[in-house]
């Protein structure tokens, strides 16, 4: 970025663009630059401990698979002589006459992602990392675990390439630290790396003695799922020590480390390890900050990204929005949600131009295969050396010329390259191919890629056929490739036979309803209602109560202190007078059918039943506290949860101020059996409630008894503050909880001090209980629209990092509370993202469903066996009329719920069900093949 | 320690540590902790007397102003600092203890340092040891000439005492020039070597200062003035304090 002027709707934003040398419409990704290149330097992706060329890529999975030249260290742009990747390039793409260039782009909105920095711990003499070989940071021991890093997964240490068998994890390096660095954050990811990194270690180690050591202030697992995760480490194991190592030692001989630290009840520990780890945080990077000075935004004093909880992603300045880590440091989840919502915001920022600049892809007419014979193409792909390295693929391309309807076989350099899927259209005219066969990697990847190709042939796209032979052979076979190649025979030999029975097959196609139903109007729902509305989709917002709002109207502030009421209100009065916003209160979803883009409701509405058609639906139903079973809750007036103590606060605060002592205790009915999730709210609540009390009065005593503070991320500022206030924190542990009793009058607390190892009493004025939160029951919503729960009733996502707004069932999104706990910023920032997600459905006007889908045949006599087998309720019995004119029974499938998983056609006992592209006679024929000998 | 509970809720007891706070900048941060234990891990007086840093201000934060204003410990502690070093929040222990042991009636704290200090303030070299003008002068000439006549190469090795206009005025630890006189040479040597313009003085010269680990201000800054008295008097650019 050089320079940007203008405003929202109309930015001219100024790039440099920086010379690659290799023209990446010519580049292949044959690689046999890199391999060809003089030139060593460090492989900054492996952080240093490998060495990449000059000519690289910066890691397998590059996005385009394109080389490029680093002209810092070519021999030829720095010196003038050299070219030899010039010399070898097959395809001419290197070009040293490449110069930078400015690229002026003209743009709406503006989205900002340019992540973080990681911690650089050279500065903490003490742990001696740049010193002591065998301290490593958890990035480059993240690579030494990776399978594509420098030790290809086989993890050694630095100092003599040996494999570690005792590991230490140092936590919170460069984060929650004001003396030696000014990080006062929390960066909220560690812990679960640590621990990650510490159950991959156990995987790729075996044998006696090993040992996995955390050393960590608080475990700050606070995500979905993520107690879980530490609660089997610690099963599996893992080690957890709450202490503070004051320095690292070097080992005996300098390999490995000696740790000094003194237990958590003042015991002082020796212990030698043969790696430390060192779990660095995330600092804005200085390019961020650069890229805040062009785009004049305002950084907040951790040199953040300023936003708002209200605006999660919006930056100071209009039409310029964040996500991921510039923002805060967060996780992958979140990061991947809040890019939907500066995706959405971006979206109703550009409203009024929506549409312009699409353009469909047209496809010839596909032609008919059914009367010809079978001529079956294959092409055997080199990827590079990534197969041909192994597997000999001259001889599987003969092998593939003598198996039957095969008429051409050729073998190439990258099947998948643009000039690779030109010469294959060309081929499949020429030999008037009807099936192809790619042999090359997964389909999961690729597929879509050469049915591309087909469809641009005029070949239906289900009539080619992948027969993996990288993922499934090259990669995993690298020690013998004879038997390699001979396996390749074997696969490519299947393929063939399956691709020989392979018919065109429709996709089927269905009319978008370009309306969104939205299920909750807490602040979840009316967030997403709106998103969509702005952008001009008409919304069906369902409330089951008399008003909006949810929990907002018991909640006092954000986390960064803002006043929840009155934005409440704007919200609530933004939602009745939207135009394209239909509210529905007193209403209850009583039925759902129908697929993404088209489902039909009924829903009561005072008593009355009324349908509902819409293409999608956002799911934000909400939690609540739970009711405390302990502590005196219920028995005593002065015992009271967090919501409860809010509305003290706004009610009658002058009730607090006289208080001398006040009490809170966490996790209450959080992280234990029934619920063993962590509420992720309430110790930010009880820290933020603590500086309210002080600031009321300063001179009350405040104690908060916990087992870990998990103010995750710039939370932690709000912790740090209400120790400077002076309030006491006193960790317990879960088998010894405090006791709450009544001592005369008085309300008294015990807890034990596991610092002074000493009983505690305290005297309380009032006791505030962080209820765990819970999920409103949506058992019915379950069985309504089959989606998903986890064990704890939270409504699951189809996958939490890559898809952590939709839900498993396609068209329906979720948000909120019913997901998980979580404060407000980042419920309204995933309202928005399922908003985002919705509008990618509801802004076409049909849709293309994939073609593998289950279909009935008529062996089919209505057993139902398969109705009780299918995951996704994609069947149905009826009864219809046989030719005999009596009722018979049978199932009929529906094509926009089945997901083609199978399991009808494996439970049938009689071919009444099979899958379009994985027929019975299409498995046969793969497995009689299979048994064939080449 | 006592194992019955430590009462805590509704009276503000006055704590020590607030006094501390007051005194400090940013209140030494001692309301910061996060009980992480760095400090306790790397103090070379952990589990003497029972104490450790992070105990020693957990009690003080939870008002046990008795036990840690009668713990010994404070005198276990070196002042090294190293807990402050790591600690994340910066919390400033060392002054904690400071004060604490300030809070001991002088004739009651330990005698090897009181004695010390009370040594330092009968002649104005501020030895510890005793040691007085014309000794220091005596040991350093004798060491020198003798190290000029048994060393080869080191013939012009200097030592100036009392050296006007000198640009580093040299403090020595009195147990060299008073038990181990020849460990002043290798730091003369050096001094040669780079060619530094430094001088002794027959006042001021200890550099050791027990009256600050006694937590005697008063005489703690007597100390000081007298030394800096010297180094102005000398008309010195800087003053080196090996201790």
């Amino acid at each position: 970025m050089v320079e940007v002027s203008g405003d929202v709707g109309n930015f001219t934003v100024k790039v440099k663009k920086n010379p690659r040398y290799i023209e990446m419409d010519k580049c292949i990704a044959c690689g046999l630059c890199a391999q060809k290149c003089p030139r060593k330097v460090d492989d900054e992706f492996n952080m240093g401990l490998n060495q990449r060329k000059s000519a690289f890529i910066k890691y397998g999975q590059s996005v385009p698979l394109k080389y490029a030249i680093d002209g810092q260290s070519c021999i030829y742009l720095t010196r003038g002589k050299c070219k030899a990747c010039e010399k070898f390039c097959p395809t001419s793409a290197i070009n040293f006459e490449e110069k930078e260039q400015i690229v002026t782009l003209n743009v709406g909105a503006v989205i900002l992602a340019p992540g973080f920095k990681p911690f650089d711990p050279s500065g903490f003499d003490f742990y001696g990392y740049g010193k002591i070989r065998d301290v490593v940071t958890s990035l480059e021991y993240e690579r030494l675990l990776s399978s594509s890093g420098p030790c290809m997964g086989h993890l050694v240490r630095p100092s003599d390439r040996q494999e570690p068998r005792r590991i230490a994890w140092i936590q919170c390096v460069g984060s929650r630290n004001t003396n030696r660095c000014d990080n006062g954050y929390c960066s909220s990811v560690c812990c679960m790396y640590a621990i990650k990194e510490a159950l991959v270690t156990a995987e790729h180690t075996s044998g006696g003695g090993l040992d996995q050591a955390i050393f960590y202030m608080d475990i700050r697992s606070h995500g979905k799922e993520f107690d879980r995760f530490y609660e089997g480490a610690k099963a599996k194991g893992v080690r957890f020590v709450r202490a503070r190592p004051h320095s690292i030692d070097p080992g005996q001989d300098n390999h490995g480390v000696t740790l000094r630290y003194t237990t958590e009840d003042g015991r002082m520990q020796v212990e030698d390890f043969d790696m430390a780890v060192l779990s660095i945080g995330m600092e804005p990077s200085a390019d961020s900050q650069g890229l805040a000075g062009i785009f004049n935004l305002e950084l907040d004093h951790y040199r953040f990204a300023k936003t708002t909880d209200f605006a999660p992603v919006s930056t100071t300045r209009p039409g310029v929005f964040v996500a991921g880590a510039f923002q805060a440091p967060k996780a992958i989840p979140r990061a991947v949600a809040e890019a939907s919502t500066a995706a959405c915001e971006a979206a109703v920022a550009l409203m009024p131009s929506r549409g312009e600049l699409t353009q469909q892809k047209t496809y010839p007419a596909e032609r008919s295969v059914s009367a010809d014979e079978v001529r079956i193409g294959v092409f055997v792909c080199s990827c590079g050396i990534n197969i041909a390295g192994i597997v000999n693929v001259d001889e599987v391309t003969k092998y593939a010329r003598t198996l039957p309807h095969v008429v051409l076989a050729e073998n190439n350099l990258f099947s998948c390259s643009a000039d690779t899927q030109e010469l294959m259209a060309k081929k499949i005219s020429e030999h008037r191919l009807n099936r192809v066969v790619i042999a090359a990697c997964t389909p999961r990847t690729h597929e879509p890629l050469f049915q591309d190709t087909l469809m641009v042939s005029a070949l239906n796209p289900y009539l080619v056929e992948m027969a993996n032979i990288r993922n499934q052979n090259s990669w995993v076979h690298q020690r013998e490739p004879e038997r390699a190649t001979a396996k390749a025979k074997d696969q490519v030999r299947m393929a063939v036979a399956k691709a020989g029975l392979s018919v065109p097959i429709q996709r089927s196609k269905v009319n978008v309803v370009p309306k969104a139903l939205v299920i909750g109007g807490g602040m979840a729902g009316m967030h997403a209602a709106l998103s969509l509305a702005d952008q001009d989709f008409q919304t069906v917002l369902l409330e089951k109560s008399d008003r909006l709002g949810g929990n907002g109207w018991r909640v006092n502030t954000t986390d960064r202190g803002l006043a929840v009421r009155p934005y409440l209100e704007s919200v609530i009065e933004r939602v009745e007078k939207h135009p394209k916003i239909k509210v529905l209160k007193n209403a209850e979803l009583k039925t759902a059918v129908g697929s993404v883009g088209s489902f039909v409701s009924e829903v009561r509405v005072d008593g009355e039943e009324r349908a509902v058609t819409y293409g999608v639906a956002v799911i934000a139903t909400g939690g609540k506290e739970s009711r405390p079973e302990e502590y005196l809750y219920d028995e005593d007036s002065r015992v009271m949860t967090h919501l409860e103590f809010d509305a003290v606060m706004r009610d009658n605060p002058a009730a607090l101020k006289k208080a001398q002592s006040v009490v809170f205790i966490q996790c209450v009915g959080s992280r234990d059996e029934r619920r063993p999730y962590c509420s992720r709210v309430c110790c930010t609540h009880s820290v933020k409630a603590a500086i309210a009390l002080k600031e009321l009065n300063s001179q009350m005593n405040i104690y908060v008894l916990n087992r870990d503070i998990r103010t995750y991320g710039e939370r932690e500022d709000l912790y740090r503050k209400a120790r400077d206030l002076g309030v006491i924190f006193i960790r317990y542990d879960v088998d010894r909880k405090p006791v709450v009793r009544r001592e005369g009058d008085d309300l008294a607390v015990d807890v034990f001090d596991p610092i002074l190892q000493m009983p505690v009493s305290i005297a309380a004025d009032h006791l505030v209980l962080a209820a765990a939160i819970e999920p409103n029951v949506t058992k019915d919503l379950v069985e309504l629209y089959k989606c998903a729960a986890n064990a704890d009733g939270f409504l699951n996502e189809a996958h939490p990092k890559l898809r952590p707004v939709d839900m498993a069932v396609d068209g329906l999104f979720v948000a909120g509370l019913c997901n998980y706990p979580k404060p407000l910023n980042e419920t309204i920032a995933q309202a928005k993202a399922a908003a985002a997600r919705a509008a990618t459905i509801l802004s076409q006007t049909e849709m293309t469903l994939d073609a593998i889908k289950s279909f009935v045949t008529e062996k089919c006599d209505g057993c139902a066996l398969c109705l009780d087998v299918c995951p996704y309720r994609a069947l149905q019995l009826e009864d219809y009329q046989g030719d005999d004119s009596r009722t018979h029974r049978r199932i009929t499938t529906d094509p926009a719920l089945c997901k083609g998983c199978g399991l009808c056609a494996a439970t049938c006992p009689k071919g009444g069900v099979y899958v379009h592209g994985f027929t019975l006679d299409q498995l046969k024929a793969q497995v009689a093949a299979a048994l064939e000998a080449a | 320690m006592s194992t019955q509970p430590i009462k805590l809720g509704k009276q503000r007891k006055s704590l020590f540590k607030d006094k501390v706070m007051q005194l400090l900048p940013d209140g030494g941060n001692l309301n910061a902790c996060l009980t992480c234990g760095a400090c306790a891990s790397g103090c070379p007086a952990t589990g003497l007397a029972g104490m450790d840093p992070r105990k020693f201000l957990r009690m003080a934060s939870m008002g046990l102003d008795e036990e840690i204003l009668k713990t010994e410990w404070v005198w276990n502690c070196t002042l090294c600092w190293r807990c402050l070093y790591v600690c994340p929040m910066k919390i400033d222990i060392p002054q904690l203890v400071y004060h604490a042991r300030k809070s001991w009636p002088r004739d009651e704290r330990p005698k090897g340092i009181r004695a010390s200090c009370d040594m330092a303030l009968k002649h104005e070299t501020c030895s510890a040891m005793g040691a007085s003008e014309e000794d220091f002068r005596f040991v350093v000439e004798d060491v020198l000439e003798e190290a000029r006549a048994n060393q080869p190469g080191w013939e012009n090795l200097e030592a100036p005492i009392n050296k006007s206009g000198a640009m580093y005025f040299l403090n020595q630890n009195s147990r060299e020039p008073v038990t181990e006189p020849d460990e002043m040479v290798p730091l003369w040597k050096i001094l040669h070597t780079v060619g530094a313009d430094w001088t002794y003085a027959t006042k001021g010269w200890g550099a050791e200062n027990y009256c600050m680990f006694l937590a005697d201000d008063e005489n703690w800054e007597r100390i000081v003035r007298i030394k800096a008295k010297a180094v102005d008097d000398l008309g010195c650019k800087y003053w080196v304090n090996t201790e």
